[in-house]
């Protein structure tokens, strides 16, 4: 064998075990990060569900209860950023992507849920709520501007709760909340505060859309 | 399909390439190359003659002929062959200055390209090995001892030196001397396996006996070096490298000269290779030169232009997304950082890796040739040109040179 047909082979060899470690550091780091979700996806589950049953063993006086979902709506925003950044690494198509999808929109219908329950029970300032419902699937040309203006909107105004939920999700309880709250498939769909809105234009058109008042700079306390 | 995965094929190759060259570097007879001694092997001082053609050269020839005079060589061995290609300046005057000095010969001429210089120069000696350098390039003292000793092997009819850039100064600069850093490590590994198609202007040795028998040099589409390097890989002569022979020449400081004068060795190298040479091209006789190295120089040429359109289009089709997503958001929420530095976000894109992978491997081989090399001088502001501007500038002499070879169009030397 000739040193130059020698060298192109343990070139071979080498070029082979780079590209297979970039391939393998990418897998790698993938799985890690679907593992973080999964775990603070847990933890997410763990806290909303003992504010759920704190919530039902006050029920008597559940406005004595320091408990407060504000926290925990924080977390699931900052959880739905990085399950995005997943999905776009990932693909739509992934299926851990898709059951954590699932988790995650379980835990926003829970939190909005117990939101909404504390709100009616103490009565006080409603918080502006929006629930949003997107695309992935080719079908909604809007939805990444009307994300960004929500996502600009939730760190202008952080007293404002975005729940954002995947339209064509394969999920009974989504499916159920979907009917329940009577949107359309006519996407981006947007509640804000039970006042259904259809389509994104601009941000100003969305603005209107809240309440007067709604749009505060300050934190809940 | 993502068009991306239509780049992966060539960074795959450029990997390769550069897994070839590190391996070639650590082989044996790369080794031994870097273990050669100097002044020695051939038992007699061989006479030399360097040619300098110039050509509108007045600022720069003085400082060029001093180095050569100062060169360590017994002096009726040396000869310095200054030839005035037709000069508009003061270089005949500039040259006229070392008129009386006992080694130095002086030819006037009229204009007729730099290959007629050249074998005007040739013409007048009867020196055993003949040095080319270009006016506007300056040699250590060393480095006769350097070359000499590569023709030692009588197959040997060529050694070309290492060259880098004579005091940097602007980034364009200082990119081309990472660059010419890293030609230094490329040519000392591949002139071990005899692939190498080029012998550059600044003081590349020829010996004269072979040069005569191949008829002197050509035009060879302004590219009078390449072209002759091409015909003695051609005829089955060997062409060496002598990575200590330091040698430094001046480099266009604007991108518009760099493109000129790249788009002129671009367009040289594939008239050559489309044209004459065509046959060396995948020639298993020709060894590592046929196999790889041309075919991988073309394939550059290629991949160099396709990788630049698609980051092209890349570049472009995300600007529109991002900016039609942001429209009617304030700036201030626009431009204010939202990421964090949380290891989640770490872009893990294969096209984005393997890029970083072959420009770190770039790298490492300008660091392996300052050091074969001994060059002197930094590379922090080499490293961060040739990272950040290279693969912005090279495409555009690539596009332009395929331009003028697809559509026959000639341009001038300056």
């Amino acid at each position: 064998m000739s040193l130059v047909v020698r060298n192109a082979l343990i070139a071979l060899l080498i070029t082979i075990a780079l590209a297979g470690t970039v391939a393998f550091a990418i897998n790698y780091l993938n799985r890690a990060r679907i593992a973080e979700l999964s775990t603070v996806e847990d933890q997410l589950s763990i806290d909303i569900l003992s504010l759920d049953t704190q919530f039902s063993l006050l029920e008597a006086a559940p406005c004595d209860s320091s408990a407060s979902s504000t926290t925990l709506t924080s977390e699931l925003a900052n959880m739905g950023d990085r399950l995005s950044y997943a999905e776009g690494q990932l693909g739509s198509d992934n299926a851990q992507v898709i059951r954590l999808k699932e988790q995650y929109s379980l835990l926003e219908i829970r939190d909005y849920l117990i939101t909404k329950q504390l709100s009616a029970a103490c009565g006080g300032t409603k918080p502006a709520t929006v629930l949003y419902f997107y695309s992935n699937a080719g079908d909604c040309a809007d939805c990444d501007k009307a994300g960004y203006a929500l996502s600009y909107l939730r760190t202008t105004y952080p007293s404002l709760r975005v729940y954002s939920f995947d339209y064509n999700l394969d999920l009974g309880a989504l499916k159920t909340f979907i009917a329940i709250s009577k949107v359309e498939q006519r996407l981006p769909a947007f509640v804000i505060n039970n006042k259904h809105f259809y389509g994104f234009t601009s941000l100003e058109d969305l603005e209107k859309q809240f309440p007067k008042g709604a749009l505060a700079t300050t934190t809940n306390p | 399909m993502s068009l991306e995965v239509l780049a992966y094929p060539f960074l795959f190759l450029a990997i390769f390439f550069e897994s070839f060259l590190l391996v070639t570097l650590l082989s044996a007879p790369a080794r031994k190359a870097r273990g050669r001694a100097p002044h020695g092997a051939l038992e007699e001082t061989p006479s030399i003659a360097v040619i300098v053609p110039c050509y509108n050269e007045e600022e720069t020839i003085t400082a060029t002929c001093e180095s050569l005079l100062a060169l360590e060589y017994p002096t009726d061995k040396l000869e310095v062959i200054l030839v005035d290609d037709g000069s508009t300046d003061g270089t005949a005057a500039a040259i006229a200055q070392f008129a009386g000095h006992p080694q130095v010969r002086i030819i006037s001429k009229e204009n007729g390209g730099k290959h007629t210089a050249l074998n005007a120069g040739i013409a007048s000696t009867s020196a055993e090995f003949i040095g080319c350098l270009d006016a506007d390039s300056f040699v250590e003292p060393d480095a006769l001892h350097e070359i000499v000793p590569c023709f030692a092997d009588a197959r040997v009819a060529a050694v070309t030196a290492a060259m880098s850039v004579h005091r940097p100064k602007n980034l364009i600069e200082h990119m081309q001397n990472a660059e010419y850093i890293f030609g230094i490590a490329y040519r000392h590994a591949f002139a071990s396996i005899n692939g190498l198609y080029v012998t550059p202007g600044p003081f590349s040795f020829y010996r004269r006996s072979t040069v005569l028998a191949l008829g002197g040099f050509r035009f060879g589409h302004q590219t009078e070096d390449m072209e002759m390097a091409l015909r003695i890989q051609q005829a089955g002569y060997g062409i060496e490298n002598a990575p200590r022979a330091r040698v430094y020449t001046k480099a266009p400081s604007t991108v518009a000269t760099l493109v000129k004068q790249r788009t002129r060795w671009t367009t040289g190298f594939l008239r050559n290779i489309f044209g004459e040479y065509r046959g060396l091209i995948g020639n298993r006789e020709h060894g590592v030169l046929g196999v790889l190295v041309l075919p991988a120089a073309l394939l550059s040429v290629g991949s160099g232009i396709l990788l630049f359109l698609y980051m092209l289009y890349e570049l472009i089709r995300n600007s529109l997304i991002a900016l039609d997503i942001r429209e009617g958001i304030p700036l201030s929420y626009i431009f204010t950082p939202h990421g964090s530095f949380d290891w989640f976000y770490m872009p893990t894109n294969l096209f984005m890796l393997l890029s970083v992978l072959t420009l770190l491997a770039s790298l490492l081989f300008i660091v392996v040739g300052k050091r074969i090399s001994k060059t002197p001088g930094r590379l922090a502001l080499g490293f961060i040109s040739y990272t950040f501007l290279y693969g912005f500038i090279s495409p555009l002499w690539l596009l332009r040179a395929t331009a003028d070879v697809t559509f026959s169009k000639s341009r001038g030397w300056r």
